[in-house]
Protein backbone atom coordinates (compact mmCIF):
# COMPACT_ATOMS: atom_id res chain seq x y z
CA UNK A 1 0.00 0.00 0.00
CA UNK A 2 1.09 3.74 -0.92
CA UNK A 3 0.86 5.27 2.36
CA UNK A 4 2.48 8.85 1.01
CA UNK A 5 -0.74 8.45 -1.81
CA UNK A 6 -2.95 8.28 0.97
CA UNK A 7 -1.48 11.49 2.72
CA UNK A 8 -1.52 13.38 -0.80
CA UNK A 9 -5.47 12.01 -1.72
CA UNK A 10 -6.31 13.49 1.89
CA UNK A 11 -4.63 16.93 1.12
CA UNK A 12 -5.88 17.20 -2.25
CA UNK A 13 -9.05 16.43 -1.08
CA UNK A 14 -8.79 19.29 1.25
CA UNK A 15 -7.40 21.68 -0.98
CA UNK A 16 -10.60 21.53 -2.92
CA UNK A 17 -13.03 22.00 -0.19
CA UNK A 18 -12.48 25.91 0.23
CA UNK A 19 -14.17 26.03 -3.24
CA UNK A 20 -17.51 24.35 -2.31
CA UNK A 21 -16.48 20.95 -3.58
CA UNK A 22 -18.75 18.62 -1.68
CA UNK A 23 -17.29 15.79 -3.90
CA UNK A 24 -14.23 16.57 -1.93
CA UNK A 25 -15.75 16.52 1.63
CA UNK A 26 -16.51 12.96 0.82
CA UNK A 27 -13.61 11.93 -0.44
CA UNK A 28 -12.27 13.56 2.90
CA UNK A 29 -14.57 11.84 4.68
CA UNK A 30 -14.01 8.15 3.30
CA UNK A 31 -10.60 8.46 3.82
CA UNK A 32 -10.17 9.80 7.85
CA UNK A 33 -13.94 9.32 9.62
CA UNK A 34 -12.81 5.73 10.80
CA UNK A 35 -9.49 7.25 12.87
CA UNK A 36 -11.47 10.59 13.75
CA UNK A 37 -14.44 8.73 15.02
CA UNK A 38 -11.94 6.43 16.73
CA UNK A 39 -10.33 9.50 18.84
CA UNK A 40 -13.72 11.05 19.65
CA UNK A 41 -15.40 7.26 20.54
CA UNK A 42 -11.93 6.94 22.89
CA UNK A 43 -12.66 10.30 24.32
CA UNK A 44 -16.09 10.43 25.24
CA UNK A 45 -16.93 6.41 25.42
CA UNK A 46 -20.27 6.82 23.71
CA UNK A 47 -21.36 5.96 20.18
CA UNK A 48 -24.07 8.80 19.62
CA UNK A 49 -21.90 11.30 21.33
CA UNK A 50 -19.27 10.61 19.45
CA UNK A 51 -21.29 10.31 15.96
CA UNK A 52 -22.53 13.93 17.06
CA UNK A 53 -19.01 15.05 17.34
CA UNK A 54 -17.53 13.42 13.99
CA UNK A 55 -21.06 15.30 12.46
CA UNK A 56 -19.58 18.71 13.66
CA UNK A 57 -15.83 18.28 12.52
CA UNK A 58 -16.47 17.88 9.10
CA UNK A 59 -19.04 20.52 9.26
CA UNK A 60 -16.57 22.77 11.00
CA UNK A 61 -13.86 21.36 8.11
CA UNK A 62 -16.09 22.09 5.38
CA UNK A 63 -16.52 25.87 7.20
CA UNK A 64 -12.93 26.55 7.92
CA UNK A 65 -11.02 24.81 5.40
CA UNK A 66 -9.69 27.68 4.27
CA UNK A 67 -7.95 28.31 7.44
CA UNK A 68 -5.75 25.15 7.42
CA UNK A 69 -2.43 26.10 6.50
CA UNK A 70 -0.19 23.19 5.48
CA UNK A 71 3.06 24.75 6.03
CA UNK A 72 2.02 24.60 9.79
CA UNK A 73 0.28 21.20 10.28
CA UNK A 74 -0.53 18.14 8.32
CA UNK A 75 -4.06 17.87 6.83
CA UNK A 76 -4.20 15.18 9.37
CA UNK A 77 -2.75 16.29 12.34
CA UNK A 78 -5.50 19.10 11.70
CA UNK A 79 -8.02 17.18 11.67
CA UNK A 80 -6.94 14.99 14.62
CA UNK A 81 -7.00 18.16 16.49
CA UNK A 82 -10.36 19.29 15.43
CA UNK A 83 -11.88 16.17 16.17
CA UNK A 84 -9.94 16.09 20.23
CA UNK A 85 -10.82 19.72 20.67
CA UNK A 86 -14.88 18.68 19.63
CA UNK A 87 -14.42 15.85 21.66
CA UNK A 88 -12.69 17.34 24.80
CA UNK A 89 -15.57 20.46 24.83
CA UNK A 90 -18.48 17.92 24.75
CA UNK A 91 -16.77 16.25 27.38
CA UNK A 92 -16.20 18.95 29.46
CA UNK A 93 -19.83 20.87 29.04
CA UNK A 94 -21.27 17.22 29.90
CA UNK A 95 -19.89 15.70 32.57
CA UNK A 96 -15.90 14.84 33.94
CA UNK A 97 -14.25 12.14 31.98
CA UNK A 98 -15.32 8.80 31.59
CA UNK A 99 -11.97 7.02 32.21
CA UNK A 100 -11.43 7.80 35.95
CA UNK A 101 -10.48 4.67 37.66
CA UNK A 102 -6.55 4.97 39.42
CA UNK A 103 -4.09 4.82 37.57
CA UNK A 104 -0.93 3.00 39.32
CA UNK A 105 1.84 5.88 39.08
CA UNK A 106 4.72 3.44 39.01
CA UNK A 107 2.79 0.98 36.11
CA UNK A 108 4.76 0.50 32.80
CA UNK A 109 2.54 1.16 29.54
CA UNK A 110 4.48 -0.62 27.22
CA UNK A 111 4.15 2.39 24.93
CA UNK A 112 6.17 1.25 22.16
CA UNK A 113 4.74 -2.29 21.90
CA UNK A 114 1.43 -1.63 20.86
CA UNK A 115 1.05 -1.49 17.34
CA UNK A 116 0.64 1.70 15.45
CA UNK A 117 -1.57 2.29 12.76
CA UNK A 118 0.71 4.31 10.98
CA UNK A 119 -1.44 5.03 8.26
CA UNK A 120 -2.28 8.46 8.70
CA UNK A 121 0.90 9.76 9.80
CA UNK A 122 4.34 9.09 8.99
CA UNK A 123 5.76 5.50 10.78
CA UNK A 124 8.71 7.48 11.40
CA UNK A 125 7.11 10.42 13.33
CA UNK A 126 5.73 7.68 15.38
CA UNK A 127 8.99 5.76 16.77
CA UNK A 128 10.55 9.29 17.25
CA UNK A 129 6.93 10.41 19.66
CA UNK A 130 7.51 6.72 21.64
CA UNK A 131 11.42 7.11 21.71
CA UNK A 132 11.04 9.87 23.41
CA UNK A 133 7.63 9.17 25.47
CA UNK A 134 10.05 5.87 26.74
CA UNK A 135 12.25 8.74 28.15
CA UNK A 136 10.13 10.21 30.59
CA UNK A 137 9.25 8.50 33.95
CA UNK A 138 6.34 6.36 33.97
CA UNK A 139 4.43 8.59 36.29
CA UNK A 140 4.83 11.52 33.23
CA UNK A 141 4.16 9.44 31.02
CA UNK A 142 0.51 7.99 32.53
CA UNK A 143 -0.48 11.08 33.07
CA UNK A 144 0.39 12.28 29.33
CA UNK A 145 -1.29 9.23 28.07
CA UNK A 146 -4.56 9.81 30.05
CA UNK A 147 -4.84 13.38 29.00
CA UNK A 148 -4.28 12.41 25.85
CA UNK A 149 -6.30 9.23 25.39
CA UNK A 150 -9.00 10.01 27.71
CA UNK A 151 -9.68 13.70 27.90
CA UNK A 152 -8.85 13.50 31.31
CA UNK A 153 -8.40 17.08 33.16
CA UNK A 154 -5.40 18.16 35.84
CA UNK A 155 -8.23 17.55 38.07
CA UNK A 156 -9.05 14.11 36.98
CA UNK A 157 -5.28 13.03 36.48
CA UNK A 158 -4.86 14.08 40.28
CA UNK A 159 -7.54 12.09 41.44
CA UNK A 160 -6.38 9.52 39.18
CA UNK A 161 -3.09 8.63 40.45
CA UNK A 162 -3.75 10.20 43.63
CA UNK A 163 -1.53 13.53 43.51
CA UNK A 164 -2.61 16.81 44.94
CA UNK A 165 -3.05 19.14 41.50
CA UNK A 166 -0.62 21.13 41.68
CA UNK A 167 1.67 17.88 41.62
CA UNK A 168 0.46 16.85 38.53
CA UNK A 169 0.29 20.35 37.48
CA UNK A 170 4.41 20.33 37.82
CA UNK A 171 4.57 16.64 36.29
CA UNK A 172 2.88 17.27 32.79
CA UNK A 173 4.11 20.67 32.49
CA UNK A 174 8.14 19.02 33.28
CA UNK A 175 6.93 15.90 30.89
CA UNK A 176 6.00 18.09 28.04
CA UNK A 177 9.30 20.42 28.33
CA UNK A 178 11.42 16.92 28.24
CA UNK A 179 9.36 16.38 25.25
CA UNK A 180 9.96 18.96 23.47
CA UNK A 181 13.55 19.37 23.70
CA UNK A 182 13.34 15.12 22.85
CA UNK A 183 12.01 15.84 20.04
CA UNK A 184 14.30 18.41 18.80
CA UNK A 185 17.03 16.69 19.06
CA UNK B 1 2.15 26.71 40.18
CA UNK B 2 1.57 26.00 43.70
CA UNK B 3 3.69 22.36 44.03
CA UNK B 4 7.28 22.46 42.33
CA UNK B 5 8.62 19.86 44.84
CA UNK B 6 8.41 17.34 42.50
CA UNK B 7 11.74 15.16 42.12
CA UNK B 8 14.38 17.83 41.05
CA UNK B 9 12.39 21.06 42.59
CA UNK B 10 13.61 22.98 39.85
CA UNK B 11 11.24 25.75 38.62
CA UNK B 12 9.64 25.92 34.87
CA UNK B 13 12.11 28.47 33.46
CA UNK B 14 12.60 26.33 30.78
CA UNK B 15 9.61 27.69 28.54
CA UNK B 16 7.74 30.59 29.00
CA UNK B 17 4.53 30.77 30.76
CA UNK B 18 2.72 31.24 26.57
CA UNK B 19 4.38 28.21 25.64
CA UNK B 20 2.93 25.93 28.62
CA UNK B 21 -0.43 27.28 28.33
CA UNK B 22 0.15 26.31 24.34
CA UNK B 23 1.38 22.88 25.38
CA UNK B 24 -1.84 22.33 27.97
CA UNK B 25 -4.32 23.22 25.61
CA UNK B 26 -2.82 21.16 22.97
CA UNK B 27 -3.03 18.11 25.25
CA UNK B 28 -6.37 18.79 26.77
CA UNK B 29 -5.79 19.12 30.07
CA UNK B 30 -7.53 23.07 30.91
CA UNK B 31 -10.82 23.30 32.18
CA UNK B 32 -13.18 26.01 32.41
CA UNK B 33 -12.03 29.62 32.48
CA UNK B 34 -8.49 28.02 31.70
CA UNK B 35 -9.87 26.35 28.71
CA UNK B 36 -11.72 29.66 27.18
CA UNK B 37 -8.96 31.61 27.51
CA UNK B 38 -6.63 29.53 25.48
CA UNK B 39 -9.26 29.48 23.07
CA UNK B 40 -9.85 32.86 22.89
CA UNK B 41 -5.71 33.49 22.86
CA UNK B 42 -5.73 30.98 19.80
CA UNK B 43 -8.07 33.35 17.67
CA UNK B 44 -6.23 36.24 17.88
CA UNK B 45 -2.68 35.60 18.71
CA UNK B 46 -0.49 34.00 15.64
CA UNK B 47 2.00 33.25 17.64
CA UNK B 48 -0.27 31.31 20.51
CA UNK B 49 -1.62 29.57 17.36
CA UNK B 50 1.90 28.71 15.75
CA UNK B 51 2.47 26.88 19.01
CA UNK B 52 -0.18 25.26 20.03
CA UNK B 53 -0.10 23.89 16.32
CA UNK B 54 3.31 22.82 17.32
CA UNK B 55 2.06 21.31 19.96
CA UNK B 56 -0.53 19.32 17.98
CA UNK B 57 2.01 18.34 15.42
CA UNK B 58 4.56 16.98 17.95
CA UNK B 59 1.71 15.00 20.42
CA UNK B 60 -0.53 13.49 16.36
CA UNK B 61 1.43 10.71 15.59
CA UNK B 62 0.31 9.06 19.18
CA UNK B 63 -3.49 9.20 17.46
CA UNK B 64 -1.47 5.94 15.48
CA UNK B 65 -2.23 3.94 18.39
CA UNK B 66 -6.75 4.52 18.53
CA UNK B 67 -8.33 2.15 16.77
CA UNK B 68 -10.12 2.96 13.44
CA UNK B 69 -13.83 2.61 14.00
CA UNK B 70 -16.06 2.81 10.85
CA UNK B 71 -18.78 5.49 11.95
CA UNK B 72 -22.44 4.46 10.73
CA UNK B 73 -24.05 5.58 7.52
CA UNK B 74 -26.15 8.05 9.17
CA UNK B 75 -23.36 10.15 9.97
CA UNK B 76 -22.20 11.19 6.26
CA UNK B 77 -26.31 11.77 5.35
CA UNK B 78 -26.59 13.97 8.18
CA UNK B 79 -23.36 15.89 7.59
CA UNK B 80 -24.53 16.33 4.08
CA UNK B 81 -27.84 17.67 4.69
CA UNK B 82 -26.32 19.94 7.11
CA UNK B 83 -24.44 21.29 3.43
CA UNK B 84 -25.64 24.59 1.73
CA UNK B 85 -28.23 23.24 -1.05
CA UNK B 86 -25.68 25.13 -3.60
CA UNK B 87 -22.87 22.72 -2.51
CA UNK B 88 -22.81 20.98 -5.88
CA UNK B 89 -20.61 22.66 -8.41
CA UNK B 90 -22.54 24.65 -11.18
CA UNK B 91 -23.00 22.99 -14.70
CA UNK B 92 -20.30 25.13 -16.23
CA UNK B 93 -17.58 23.54 -14.03
CA UNK B 94 -18.94 19.59 -14.58
CA UNK B 95 -18.47 21.02 -18.85
CA UNK B 96 -14.79 22.36 -18.56
CA UNK B 97 -12.37 20.26 -20.17
CA UNK B 98 -9.77 21.69 -17.61
CA UNK B 99 -11.39 20.36 -14.67
CA UNK B 100 -12.23 16.66 -16.10
CA UNK B 101 -8.88 16.22 -17.11
CA UNK B 102 -8.06 17.95 -13.49
CA UNK B 103 -10.13 15.16 -12.07
CA UNK B 104 -9.55 12.34 -14.40
CA UNK B 105 -6.09 12.59 -12.66
CA UNK B 106 -7.54 12.79 -9.47
CA UNK B 107 -9.70 9.70 -9.96
CA UNK B 108 -6.97 7.71 -11.20
CA UNK B 109 -4.76 8.76 -7.92
CA UNK B 110 -7.84 7.69 -6.15
CA UNK B 111 -7.91 4.34 -7.89
CA UNK B 112 -4.04 4.26 -7.16
CA UNK B 113 -4.17 4.13 -3.87
CA UNK B 114 -7.72 2.26 -3.30
CA UNK B 115 -5.48 -0.79 -2.79
CA UNK B 116 -3.40 0.52 0.19
CA UNK B 117 -7.39 1.61 1.96
CA UNK B 118 -9.37 -1.78 0.88
CA UNK B 119 -5.95 -3.26 2.73
CA UNK B 120 -6.21 -1.38 5.75
CA UNK B 121 -10.02 -2.56 5.99
CA UNK B 122 -9.54 -6.09 5.27
CA UNK B 123 -7.80 -6.35 8.39
CA UNK B 124 -11.05 -5.96 10.39
CA UNK B 125 -13.15 -7.19 7.80
CA UNK B 126 -13.57 -9.86 5.18
CA UNK B 127 -11.33 -9.31 2.45
CA UNK B 128 -13.22 -6.46 -0.09
CA UNK B 129 -13.15 -6.89 -4.18
CA UNK B 130 -12.91 -4.26 -6.36
CA UNK B 131 -13.09 -3.65 -10.41
CA UNK B 132 -11.70 -1.52 -12.46
CA UNK B 133 -14.44 -0.78 -15.35
CA UNK B 134 -12.47 -0.24 -18.45
CA UNK B 135 -13.76 -0.07 -21.87
CA UNK B 136 -12.21 1.63 -24.99
CA UNK B 137 -8.34 1.43 -23.35
CA UNK B 138 -10.01 3.70 -20.85
CA UNK B 139 -10.91 3.31 -17.23
CA UNK B 140 -14.09 4.25 -16.84
CA UNK B 141 -15.49 3.47 -13.19
CA UNK B 142 -13.38 2.55 -10.29
CA UNK B 143 -15.97 0.02 -8.26
CA UNK B 144 -15.43 -1.81 -4.80
CA UNK B 145 -17.60 -3.92 -2.89
CA UNK B 146 -18.01 -3.34 0.71
CA UNK B 147 -19.22 -7.47 1.74
CA UNK B 148 -20.09 -6.45 5.53
CA UNK B 149 -21.97 -3.52 4.83
CA UNK B 150 -23.65 -5.08 1.12
CA UNK B 151 -22.55 -2.37 -0.82
CA UNK B 152 -20.84 -1.22 -3.80
CA UNK B 153 -19.22 2.07 -4.28
CA UNK B 154 -18.70 3.13 -7.88
CA UNK B 155 -16.06 5.93 -8.26
CA UNK B 156 -15.96 7.93 -11.77
CA UNK B 157 -12.66 7.64 -13.47
CA UNK B 158 -12.54 8.69 -17.01
CA UNK B 159 -15.98 8.75 -17.35
CA UNK B 160 -17.83 11.66 -19.31
CA UNK B 161 -21.27 12.74 -18.74
CA UNK B 162 -23.33 12.04 -21.58
CA UNK B 163 -26.29 14.61 -22.40
CA UNK B 164 -28.92 12.23 -23.29
CA UNK B 165 -28.06 8.87 -21.49
CA UNK B 166 -27.35 7.69 -17.93
CA UNK B 167 -24.79 5.19 -16.82
CA UNK B 168 -26.43 1.84 -15.77
CA UNK B 169 -24.29 -0.68 -13.22
CA UNK B 170 -24.61 -4.57 -14.01
CA UNK B 171 -23.47 -7.97 -12.51
CA UNK B 172 -22.63 -10.71 -14.66
CA UNK B 173 -22.11 -13.99 -12.67
CA UNK B 174 -20.75 -17.23 -13.95
CA UNK B 175 -24.16 -17.66 -15.44
CA UNK B 176 -23.57 -14.21 -17.97
CA UNK B 177 -26.87 -12.98 -17.26
CA UNK B 178 -26.89 -9.07 -16.25
CA UNK B 179 -28.41 -8.28 -13.10
CA UNK B 180 -29.17 -4.27 -12.45
CA UNK B 181 -27.16 -2.96 -9.54
CA UNK B 182 -28.00 0.30 -10.22
CA UNK B 183 -27.25 3.94 -11.93
CA UNK B 184 -24.00 5.78 -11.32
CA UNK B 185 -22.79 9.44 -11.98
CA UNK B 186 -20.53 11.09 -13.76
CA UNK B 187 -19.82 13.80 -11.06
CA UNK B 188 -19.41 11.70 -7.60
CA UNK B 189 -19.09 8.27 -6.05
CA UNK B 190 -22.24 6.60 -6.11
CA UNK B 191 -22.85 3.59 -3.14
CA UNK B 192 -25.84 0.85 -4.27
CA UNK B 193 -27.30 -1.55 -1.82
CA UNK B 194 -26.67 -4.57 -3.37
CA UNK B 195 -30.02 -6.92 -3.25
CA UNK B 196 -29.28 -9.63 -0.68
CA UNK B 197 -30.59 -11.91 -3.67
CA UNK B 198 -27.38 -11.10 -5.75
CA UNK B 199 -25.36 -11.21 -2.59
CA UNK B 200 -24.14 -14.73 -3.15
CA UNK B 201 -23.08 -13.93 -6.67
CA UNK B 202 -21.42 -10.82 -5.65
CA UNK B 203 -17.57 -12.98 -5.82
CA UNK B 204 -14.58 -12.97 -7.40
CA UNK B 205 -14.68 -13.36 -10.91
CA UNK B 206 -18.04 -11.84 -10.97
CA UNK B 207 -18.33 -9.19 -13.49
CA UNK B 208 -19.25 -5.59 -13.10
CA UNK B 209 -20.25 -3.77 -16.50
CA UNK B 210 -21.63 -0.54 -17.75
CA UNK B 211 -23.94 0.36 -20.20
CA UNK B 212 -25.92 3.95 -21.36
CA UNK B 213 -29.25 4.05 -20.77
CA UNK B 214 -32.12 6.04 -20.99
CA UNK B 215 -32.80 8.18 -18.09
CA UNK B 216 -33.90 6.29 -15.52
CA UNK B 217 -32.33 3.13 -16.54
CA UNK B 218 -33.00 0.17 -18.80
CA UNK B 219 -36.66 -0.12 -19.38
CA UNK B 220 -36.40 -3.92 -19.78
CA UNK B 221 -34.32 -5.19 -16.96
CA UNK B 222 -31.56 -6.12 -19.34
CA UNK B 223 -29.20 -3.89 -20.56
CA UNK B 224 -30.51 -1.55 -23.60
CA UNK B 225 -27.79 0.57 -24.58
CA UNK B 226 -23.81 0.28 -25.63
CA UNK B 227 -21.46 -0.93 -23.08
CA UNK B 228 -19.43 1.25 -22.61
CA UNK B 229 -16.81 -0.35 -19.92
CA UNK B 230 -16.54 -4.06 -17.94
CA UNK B 231 -13.95 -5.15 -15.45
CA UNK B 232 -13.43 -8.40 -12.99
CA UNK B 233 -14.16 -8.04 -9.31
CA UNK B 234 -10.86 -9.31 -7.54
CA UNK B 235 -9.75 -9.57 -3.99
CA UNK B 236 -6.96 -7.54 -3.25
Amino acid sequence: MDLDANRKLIATALRRIPGGDSAALQTLYRLTSAKLFGVALRILGEHGEAEDVLQEVFVTVWRKSADFDPARASPMTWLIAIARNRAIDRLRASRQSRRMEPIDQAAVVADSAIAADNALESAQDHARLHGCLDGLEARERNALRGAFFDGNTYEDLAARMSVPLGTMKSWIRRAMIKLKSCLEQ
Amino acid sequence: MSDTSDHSGKPFEDLPEDELLAAEYALGVLTGTDRAAAQRLLQRDRNFARMVAEWEQRLAPWAGEIVEVSPPPQVWEAIAAALPAAAPPSAGIWQSLAFWRGFALASALAAACLGGLIYLGAVKDAPPLIATIEGGGARVFVATIDARRGTVSVVPASYSADPTRVPELWLIPADGKPRALGLLRADRTVTIAIPPEFASQTVGNATLAVSLEPPGGSPTGAPTGPVIGAGKLTSL
